[in-house]
């Protein structure tokens, strides 16, 4: 087991819900108490749907939104003991600044992370800019586009005459600008068709072999992270429901939520077991008056009319109401944890 | 059902001239679920479209022949098309919000619908069951009577306020607030066809508390909800054959999951072709009987699925089904196919 660069305890982010008068009256609990450990020069991945708390956390990890408690705690190979807290929310503004060069990100989309009226010389540069790295720009520049299999003359363009996977390149390209040791993937390819998509999958494996970085790859498609992850964190409503490695997961998933995950990704295997989710993803919002909450482990009408129309289909099903019941996280194997009973 | 022969499609733009179809053969069968995959600008999308002239301005379909049920639709009149679409072909869109309109409410659109292609129907329910075909009847007079009477109260009222007689402005203003709140206060009102049907449709998709549903505006709904709710209005024209356009991509898996066994059931239990569009082969894998792959304009390979996926042909299919990630770690192959659609 290699070093850990960045593990996070106990973080929890909740969302204050107000009322006109402006006093709060729920909580969206976007993470609730999420506990991981994030191994240096090893692909980490965040599974879930929409919703469940994957970007929160990229964002609570870059200190882009202030969590409301729980730490996030920094290894020295981050620090380099030069920071006055290895805590990240102790660190201070400077230290803040000089955190973040060791982080890059890459968006989903493209073209969204792309400022239209710059040239790639000035989107790829700013980083360097911005933290005051300007000697040699243009060669640092020209070697970060090879790098990414783009090249010298592609400096004076502007990103709408690119194509998509190549737009991906120079969003890769910027967030290993300021030569970062962690690189936050938000679902990079699932804007891309699948022949680009192999292509930057290659990408991102070369460039991790050759400048030994930390990925964190935040993805809906499971076989995306099957290829990339070495370890595999699946998320359900802000709570880590399983997180093992990445083959261990695969074969012997434990918690319902992540076999019918498994099993709902189309496949070309005709005979593979199905198990489908019936119902509706429940609304995160945990009311402070009680009697309010909705999160209730009875079924629900829409699961009702679904477990009618598949009756007698022979289909196996989970509900999601059965989900909503709160369970520890237990050891199931080594390196093994899930939320079942 | 569906027959488009040696479809020529083409884009003029200022560049020149996009063949973005380029001799397209397909026919979709009775009670077939066919695929059509394809990547990014392969011309899956247009070829949908040009089956139902819903193309832009700048293209123009410069040959081939499409037909449906046996009748030539190529040179249709537009009277014909609008019956067509809706009425014997629905289609469901790629991402559910922007499809529907945010300022009408599912009642409203689904009905709308309905009034085009099933009138007949809606007006014999009403004779059936006699209530009112469109309206529900709520106390409602015509929107210049109202104004009207509205106008008379104020003007009553502010000339009572400047002769400082205030009590005699107090019943104007009694019925002011009546006419706002007489919504509230007329509760059970007898439901119109219109509204009867559209609660049928919206059961059909398994959606629950479909009354309260169809008075929702779209964004109230979830992603999956809409997605229901687009496939109810694909069906409520009574169509034989549903066009759906990349239906799941903005959904997640297992909402994914969902939508193509409702489908599949729906296509079932009404015997309705399906013509499924999709760049995911995976889905393509679990709904579809039969497949076309598209590359560039033209169709490259037309198989069973369990052929396509055990014995593909084309070198472009192969390459598609190479460069999907499964489970091992050895490098992907990336097809070297180069930019697809070029002009």
């Amino acid at each position: 087991m290699s070093e850990t660069i960045i593990s996070i305890k106990d973080l929890r982010k909740h969302f204050p819900v107000k009322n006109i008068w402006g006093t709060d009256i729920a909580l969206v609990k976007a993470l609730d108490g999420v506990n991981l450990k994030i191994e240096s020069g090893k692909t980490f991945g965040i599974v879930g749907e929409s919703g469940c708390g994957k970007t929160t956390l990229m964002r609570t990890l870059l200190r882009l939104v202030e969590s409301t408690s729980g730490s996030v705690v920094l290894s020295n190979e981050l620090t380099q003991n030069n920071y006055s807290s290895n805590k990240l929310e102790d660190l201070s503004n400077n230290e803040l600044r000089s955190f973040r060069r060791q982080i890059g990100v890459v968006f989903q989309d493209p073209m969204g992370a792309l400022n239209p009226r710059m040239l790639i010389k000035d989107i790829v540069s700013e980083p360097l800019v911005i933290h005051g790295k300007t000697d040699n720009v243009r060669e640092r520049v020209i070697e970060l586009l090879e790098n990414v299999g783009l090249g010298e003359e592609h400096l004076y363009r502007y990103p709408h005459e690119f194509s998509g996977g190549q737009r991906q390149r120079i969003v890769i390209a910027r967030a290993l600008a300021l030569d970062p040791k962690i690189l936050v993937l938000d679902e990079p390819t699932s804007a891309l068709d699948v022949s680009v998509q192999a292509q930057i999958l290659n990408l991102l494996n070369d460039l991790q072999k050759k400048y030994n970085l930390t990925y964190i790859f935040i993805s809906h498609d499971l076989s995306v992270i099957e290829y990339m992850c070495d370890r595999l964190a699946v998320m359900y409503l802000g709570k880590v429901v399983e997180e093992a490695n990445t083959e261990e997961l695969f074969s012997n998933p434990q918690h319902p939520y992540t076999k019918a995950l498994l099993s709902a990704t189309p496949n070309f295997e005709k005979d593979k077991e199905k198990i489908m989710i019936l119902g509706d993803v429940p609304s995160p919002i945990t009311y402070l008056d009680e009697s309010k909450s909705k999160l209730g482990t009875e079924l629900t009408e829409q699961e009702r009319l679904e477990i009618e129309a598949i009756k007698g289909k022979d289909i196996d099903y989970i509900v999601r109401s059965s989900l909503n019941e709160a369970l520890p996280l237990k050891k199931v194997a080594n390196e093994h944890y899930a939320r079942v009973k | 059902m569906l027959e488009i022969e040696d479809l020529k499609t083409n884009f003029n733009t200022y560049d020149g001239v996009v063949k973005a179809l380029d001799g397209v053969n397909l026919s979709v069968k009775d009670g077939e679920f066919f695929g059509l995959v394809g990547e990014t600008g392969s011309g899956k999308s247009v070829t949908c479209y040009s089956a139902l002239k819903l193309l832009p301005k700048t293209a123009e379909i410069v040959g081939g022949k499409i037909s449906l049920n046996g009748e030539d639709i190529t040179h249709a009149s537009e009277d014909r098309l609008r019956e067509i679409r809706g009425g014997e072909i629905g289609i469901i869109f790629q991402d559910p919000l922007s499809a529907l309109n945010p300022v009408m409410t599912v009642n409203e659109q689904i009905g709308e619908i309905l009034v085009l292609h099933q009138d007949d129907e809606i007006n014999k329910l009403a004779e059936e069951k006699e209530i009112s075909v469109y309206k529900s009847e709520k106390w409602k007079g015509s929107p210049g009577v109202e104004f009207t009477i509205m106008a008379f109260c104020i003007s009553f009222i502010s000339l009572f306020v400047m002769l400082g007689q205030f009590t005699f402005s107090l019943p104007f203003l009694f019925v002011i607030g009546m006419m706002f709140l007489r919504d509230y206060l007329q509760k059970d009102i007898p439901e119109s066809a219109l509204d009867l049907m559209v609660v049928e449709a919206l059961s059909r998709v398994k959606l629950p508390n479909p009354k309260q549903i169809a008075s929702s505006y779209p964004h109230e709904l979830s992603g999956g909800m809409q997605q229901r709710v687009m496939i109810a209005m694909a069906l409520a024209g009574k169509a034989k054959m549903l066009i759906a356009d990349e239906p799941t991509t903005a959904l997640d898996v297992t909402i994914q999951a969902q939508i193509l066994q409702l489908i599949k059931d729906i296509q079932k239990e009404e015997n309705m072709s399906v013509l499924l569009i999709t760049h995911d082969l995976g889905v393509v894998a679990e709904t579809c009987e039969k497949v076309a792959v598209m590359y560039k304009g033209k169709i490259v390979e037309e198989a069973s699925v369990d052929e396509i996926f055990t014995n593909p042909q084309h070198d472009y299919t192969k390459a598609l089904l190479n460069a999907i990630p499964k489970g091992g770690k050895e490098r992907l192959k990336v097809p070297d196919i180069g930019e697809p659609g070029a002009i």
